[in-house]
């Protein structure tokens, strides 16, 4: 007769320990007080209304998720997702956030590898499946450590450029041949075809993409590269800003890092060896593509296209492709 | 533009072999009219000018025509005429022309090209053409000033729409806050009331059962069960006293949303007179809550608000001057202590306003810069230097005064002074 989904009771202290753990970091206590009792039911909630205090919470205890407010009066959620990363690198770090200037987007991508972006005010359900999905991304690779990367020996990596301008693949070549040279094969697609083409005859490391070519809107097929083979490291280079279509990059494409036009050296420098390094991360250890699983995109994309992107690298790979 | 070369008139000059009553002719001559001297030319270079006033002093002297007529005019003409090259630009030759001839002017000048005579150019020619010029440049300078005052009008216009739109982010921010837990509450609440209905259904299952008196006691012992689980599970999900505190929080939230609402309305006193007995307390309590975005991070704000009498004033402006002030406090603060105190006191003429910060302070040499439009230390796109030559302008409009004291490292008190009663004449119009 009762209909209600099942849920754990709070109360149930015996329980509480052991249960996956959730560190929720806002400056106004009342949204604390809010989302405890959303998820207390769950989940061990601990909540933190200060920054400092949350990164001794993640070095003292075991969080699988944390999420935290953007614009806090002693660390910005930037800030803290940052230093989570080395202090904590296995909880799995969202956002969520009522007004977000672009600096703090793009903070929260290059800095802060952000999983999700949520807005304020939410959904109570939608924000329930995505804190679900990240825990249980968490508890899935609970034991296993975030790998020491082995140092690259001679490999070369291919990247692929997608931009109208030929003047980008141009200035990108120049960079990493004058600091590493012979290390990269670079390629380069002037539009949405070309990139496909290439794609479907060779296995890049990295997909360096403007989001608009031409006005074609490069982001669902951004989106559904990272979907189906994410072991492909996706950078954005652009001169467009727009923090709600960054928004949907994080949550939908994952995107790696996120470069500002006109290109910086240093910066494009390292932006694109920390993508290839990603890239060899999730091939060695195809599981921890999971911890940048994508969200269902918003907007319809064509089954073409998705077709299309699936059947790169000959198909999807076992425990790196991701269920529909 | 004119050149100078198109002032040059053509003239036949004459030698030193020509006799006076010979210049006396061609000066009577209809083509010379205009002139009032004639070019002397040997070897193609000038070598003086004889002018119509010394032709005219021979011929006006008894028998002068008779006495002098058959002389050379090598002992009349003036030997050093001015000369002027004809590729000089027409603001050279005018000055010189100008501080070099003689007065009343009886002569004109020459023009030459290379050393040679290349004609003769009139001083008035010159002087008008000078003359159209300035007006022509004239005629393009009030252009411009029409230009700029356009331009500046939109400055100041685009200047209220960044601040406008700054300060709507910022509301929007100070909104979702509270919005973000009232929704979240409420969908919970929702949540729980299902349960509860839930939970009512298994009493009065229950219920049924005992009072039907034919349950046997399995039936009614399951029944309790059920009752029992519903109990548990509603209590372990929303125990009472976070249920307490989901509708106080719930109640303070709408209770903030519905006060950012009225402080909008008050500082933009859309819905009120322009102009109206205000209270200037009430005003800075307006501008403070649309700041507080930006100052909720940046310092701790104290309000220190004396008696003051309501005083006539266009209370959306005096917004907009503590808004200004605020928000530049906030954003010369750069220390974590940061505090920015308002005082209010009244005497017997004004009602004064001290807004005070412990920021980084201004330097002694932008302080007398900084009412001035476009003043900015702020980098470029930040800034538009516009803040406070509104905050200048909306107290000059209140004919009231503001002044400043700073200094460096220690912070800013800025203090406006605004009359309890304004003289006549001010009104509305020249308010808004």
């Amino acid at each position: 007769m009762n209909m209600l989904p099942k849920r754990l009771p709070a109360a149930d202290e015996s329980r509480t320990a052991n249960r996956p753990t959730l560190l929720l970091v806002d400056d106004e206590e009342r949204i604390l007080r809010s989302l405890r009792m959303l998820f207390a039911a769950d989940y061990r909630v601990l909540t933190s209304t200060d920054g400092h205090e949350a990164l001794e919470i993640l070095e003292r205890e075991r969080v699988q998720v944390l999420i935290s407010d953007q614009r806090m009066p002693k660390m910005s959620g930037v800030d803290l997702l940052r230093q989570a990363r080395s202090v904590s690198p296995a909880t799995m770090r969202l956002l969520l956030t009522g007004y977000a200037d672009l600096e703090a987007v793009i903070g929260s991508i290059n800095e802060g590898e952000v999983f999700r972006y949520l807005h304020k005010p939410w959904h109570a359900d939608e924000i329930r499946h995505t804190v679900r999905e990240a825990m249980n991304i968490a508890l899935s690779m609970a034991d296993a450590p975030v790998p020491a990367l082995a140092a690259a020996c001679g490999e070369v990596h291919d990247i692929l450029v997608v931009d109208h301008d030929p003047l980008v693949a141009r200035q990108l070549r120049a960079i990493l041949e004058e600091s590493f040279p012979q290390a990269y094969q670079l390629q380069s697609a002037a539009n949405l075809e070309q990139a496909l083409k290439l794609l479907e005859h060779q296995a890049f490391s990295l997909v360096v993409s403007e989001i608009r070519v031409n006005g074609e809107d490069l982001a669902p097929f951004l989106s559904m590269l990272k979907r189906y083979h994410p072991q492909v490291a996706t950078i954005v280079l652009t001169s467009f800003q727009d923090t709600t279509l960054l928004m949907d990059l994080i949550n939908q494409g994952q995107i790696h890092r996120f470069l500002p036009k006109p290109i910086r050296k240093t910066l494009t420098l390292r932006g694109i060896q920390s993508g290839i390094e990603h890239h060899r991360l999730i091939r060695q250890r195809p599981e921890m593509a999971r911890r940048h699983q994508v969200a269902a995109p918003t907007r319809e994309v064509s089954s073409t296209l998705i077709g299309r992107i699936r059947g790169f690298f000959g198909g999807p790979r076992a425990g790196t492709g991701q269920p529909n | 533009m004119l050149q100078l070369a198109e002032l040059s008139l053509p003239v036949e000059p004459v030698t030193l072999e020509h006799r006076i009553h010979e210049i006396g002719e061609l000066f009577l001559d209809e083509k010379f009219e205009r002139l009032l001297s004639l070019p002397v030319v040997k070897d193609g270079l000038p070598v003086g000018i004889i002018s119509r006033s010394s032709m005219q002093k021979i011929f006006m002297t008894r028998f002068g025509r008779e006495l002098q007529g058959n002389k050379s005019i090598e002992g009349f003409m003036n030997p050093r005429p001015l000369l002027v090259r004809v590729d000089q630009s027409m603001e050279e030759a005018t000055r010189f022309i100008t501080s070099n001839i003689s007065f009343p002017i009886t002569e004109d000048f020459i023009l030459i090209k290379d050393g040679a005579y290349h004609g003769v150019g009139s001083v008035i020619d010159l002087l008008q053409a000078m003359e159209n010029r300035m007006s022509a440049q004239n005629a393009t300078l009030s252009r411009a000033l029409a230009e700029l005052k356009a331009s500046q009008a939109q400055l100041v216009q685009s200047e209220k729409m960044a601040s406008l739109g700054q300060m709507v982010a910022g509301v929007a921010h100070e909104v979702n806050t509270p919005l973000g837990y009232v929704k979240n509450n409420l969908e919970m609440a929702a949540d729980a009331f299902v349960r509860q209905l839930a939970l009512a259904d298994a009493y009065a299952e229950l219920m049924g059962l005992l009072q039907g008196g034919e349950a046997g006691d399995a039936e009614i012992r399951q029944a309790l069960d059920v009752v029992q689980a519903c109990r548990e599970e509603f209590e372990g999900i929303y125990p009472r006293e976070e249920m307490a505190a989901l509708f106080r929080d719930t109640a303070y939230g709408l209770q903030q949303i519905s006060e950012i609402v009225v402080n909008l309305k008050n500082f933009s006193r859309l819905d009120q007179a322009q102009v109206d007995q205000v209270d200037i307390n009430q005003c800075i309590d307006s501008a403070l809550t649309i700041a507080r975005n930006v100052t909720k991070h940046k310092a701790e704000v104290v309000r220190q608000f004396g008696e003051l009498p309501v005083i006539r004033c266009a209370p959306s402006h005096i917004n907009q001057v503590i808004l200004n002030l605020v928000t530049n406090a906030a954003h010369a603060i750069e220390r974590p202590d940061g505090r920015i105190v308002i005082r209010t006191q009244a005497d017997a003429s004004h009602v004064h306003i001290i807004v005070t910060d412990n920021g980084k302070g201004i330097p002694a040499e932008h302080q007398e810069k900084i009412f001035d439009p476009f003043f900015t230390t702020k980098p470029v796109g930040e800034g538009t230097g516009l803040g406070l030559s509104i905050v200048f302008r909306i107290v000059r409009e209140h004919q009231g005064h503001i002044r400043v004291k700073s200094e460096i490292g220690q912070g800013t008190a800025f203090c406006i002074s605004l009359p309890l009663r304004q003289s006549a004449g001010h009104s509305k119009e020249t308010l808004s």
